[in-house]
């Protein structure tokens, strides 16, 4: 029964700001590195990538 | 205190999904890889028949035989090299969205203010994040193996991003929104299609011999299946990893932070 309660506890809009810098930092870093690796132009990156774009089905060539 | 959290979580989460997936593709996708390049460049004598998109495709053709041609450039040495440098792009990849995951999956826990994160729920979410990465993109723009033709490269990055992104706000508005907002979901997720993703006249083996190119077709059916259960391992073990993840090492630094009342 506690636990059906906490469940429904709203927290306050300020929750969401409380957590918000390191949650968007650190979604913003998985995006970066997911495009480093999948779909930066650079020459040694994607030969060194190819394989693995290919298999991930990222656009390639 | 969070922010290194959700990144080491990440990190663990990422090497053992990469690690798995590299596996799994080492003997189904890769070995794809390898018989279509035997193939690949032997079109080069029909290209003018592709006369039409004779610059993108020259264009496309040069940096796709980067790796092969051009000498200035570096590229791995083919066998063991070129295998831990897929191993090591897989896991990059996979630590990538498993920052994405854990860093989505806390949000999640938090704002609903229960104990929801489990390897049983990180599976529903390591799956809406496949129809994401995998799934929408695919639909438009099947598998690619080395050697098959396409639209410019921008072109086809473009089209995947938008499929990406429709598809995790279309998701995200079915799934979380309330009353008929929710409906707008669809029209999110139906909107790469109407846009329609950038192709060849032609198709992906135009100026093979017939020969080359049915062979080249049987791979391409092949590789899309390879690339189905690969991609759908990897974020199921990625979901579940990161389910497990967050009720583990998240959840004590959340309550830290702000302490239910």
């Amino acid at each position: 029964m506690q636990q059906q309660a906490t469940l429904h506890i709203a927290r306050p809009k300020s929750a969401l700001l409380a957590i918000a810098m390191p949650v968007l930092t650190a979604a913003l870093l998985g995006v970066v590195i997911v495009y480093g690796v999948g779909f930066s132009p650079i020459a040694a990156a994607h030969n060194a990538a190819h394989d693995a774009r290919h298999v991930n089905v990222f656009p390639c060539h | 205190m969070l922010f290194r959290r959700i990144v080491l979580c990440a990190l663990l989460v990422g090497a053992l999904a990469g690690l798995l997936v590299s596996a799994v593709q080492h003997w189904q996708a890769i070995p794809l890889i390898a018989a279509a390049e035997v193939f690949e460049g032997s079109a080069d004598p029909a290209e003018p028949t592709l006369a039409a998109t004779a610059h993108d495709h020259d264009h496309d053709h040069a940096g796709g035989d980067a790796h092969a041609h051009d000498a200035e450039t570096w590229a791995p040495e083919d066998g063991g090299e070129r295998h831990v440098w897929t191993a090591i792009a897989n896991v990059l990849t996979a630590i990538g969205f498993g920052l994405v995951l854990v860093a989505a999956i806390t949000t999640w826990e938090h704002l609903r203010g229960g104990p929801l994160a489990s390897a049983g729920t990180g599976l529903v979410w390591g799956a809406a994040g496949w129809i994401c990465v995998f799934g929408l993109p695919t639909l438009g723009l099947p598998p690619e193996l080395p050697g098959s033709v396409a639209a410019p490269l921008g072109d086809r990055q473009g089209w995947w991003l938008l499929a990406a992104t429709s598809g995790a706000a279309g998701l995200a508005l079915l799934a979380f929104v309330r009353g008929p907002l929710r409906l707008a979901g669809i029209a999110v997720l139906l909107l790469p299609f109407a846009v329609g993703a950038p192709h060849l006249a032609g198709g992906p083996f135009a100026g093979y011999d017939i020969g080359i190119a049915r062979q080249m077709e049987a791979l391409a059916g092949s590789f899309a299946f390879a690339t189905t259960i690969a991609t759908a391992v990897q974020w199921l073990a990625l979901g579940a990893l990161s389910g497990l993840a967050v009720a583990r090492w998240v959840r004590p630094a959340l309550a830290e932070l702000a302490p239910t009342p």
